[in-house]
């Protein structure tokens, strides 16, 4: 999967689920400041990627550091680097 | 209105409130405490809940003229109580517009409401509730039972106070509530109350404070939506509303 992909995924998560429509979804976007998730909604955010990308985030501790959409990007990478 | 008659309508409405307030609360305590020696903690609860809505109703009376509030119901509701109100938040005020509504409830109140000390003793023993001192689940619990209970639960989903009539996110807590307890969520508006006072000031500035329910939306309604389109259809609905109110409708 390269980095478009997870890109795109991610971004169809973010519509679908939060119903944010797409030119809200730039990589600095603050996923709660300016897309409006709270901390419940991470819970179900964590759901919908487990979902859409095959692997087992529930666990990790990088997920308390996201903040933004790009660093949604790198985190979803890094795992399918490591081959989660 | 120039300054000095401002600084004079502030003078006026701190020193009534000072007066009032402490008149008003010891004798409320007073008229609680003894009456909870015959009633058992469930109405004890509910005389709290009314002995806030006694004093915020004198509070909201005394800047008149100069700051009036106006209700208008344009609900026609007739799906009855416990519903969950969601409200935009502008101002301080908006807790005291909040605590007259007519019916038997506690809000969904920020951590330092709780550590003023008269409105916090009240708001502690009305159940009150905060949802950043209590863990989701036990949150979840308690404002389920109080529905059950036929007590409203009266949230600011915006979390703070926008200070501005612009309108910020929602959080999801009380929609995750509403999909869980299938209560009726009425929306809400309050318009004007920006600058009574405005957010980081005690200034009040004369003006109308209009607060308008809105028709339920009902579990028949909602029934299959997702917390997120039932949160953003709930805000929309409000800042709607909102933009009427402004234009003057």
């Amino acid at each position: 999967m390269n980095e478009q992909e997870i890109i795109d995924i991610t971004n169809r998560v973010f519509e679908e689920s939060f119903e944010i429509e797409k030119d809200r979804l730039k990589p600095d976007a603050h996923i709660f400041t300016d897309l409006g998730l709270d901390s419940l909604d991470v819970v179900d955010l964590v759901a919908a990627l487990q979902k859409s990308f095959g692997v087992n985030i529930r666990n990790e501790e990088k997920v308390r550091n996201i903040r933004t959409l790009k660093d949604i990007y790198d985190f979803i990478s890094a795992i399918k680097k490591e081959g989660h | 209105m120039n300054y000095l008659k401002i600084y004079s309508l502030n003078l006026y409405s701190y020193v009534l409130f000072a007066i009032y307030s402490a008149v008003c609360i010891p004798l409320l305590v007073l008229f609680v405490a003894f009456m909870s020696i015959f009633l058992g903690r469930r109405r004890t609860m509910k005389l709290y809940r009314r002995a806030i809505a006694w004093w915020s109703r004198g509070i909201l009376l005394l800047p008149f003229p100069f700051v009036k509030v106006r209700y208008e119901n344009n609900s026609g509701d007739t799906t009855g109580e416990p519903y969950i109100f969601v409200c935009n938040h502008r101002s301080f005020s908006d807790g005291f517009l909040m605590a007259v509504l007519p019916v038997e409830g506690v809000q969904v109140v920020n951590i330092w409401p709780f550590r003023i000390p008269v409105i916090g003793f009240f708001a502690r023993k009305s159940g009150y509730l905060n949802i950043r001192m209590m863990q989701t689940e036990e949150f979840f619990d308690k404002a389920a039972e109080l529905l059950r209970d036929n007590v409203s639960i009266i949230f600011f989903p915006e979390g703070t106070r926008s200070g501005s009539r612009k309108m910020g996110n929602f959080h999801s807590s009380a929609f995750r509530l509403a999909l869980k307890s299938q209560a009726p969520i009425v929306p809400l508006c309050i318009s004007g109350s920006e600058n009574i006072p405005p957010k980081g000031s005690l200034l009040l500035r004369p003006g109308t404070i209009r607060i308008r329910r809105l028709r339920a939306i009902t579990w028949s309604e909602y029934n299959g939506w997702s917390v997120v389109t039932l949160k953003n259809r709930v805000r929309e609905i409000i800042g709607n509303e909102l933009a009427l109110m402004e234009q003057g409708a």
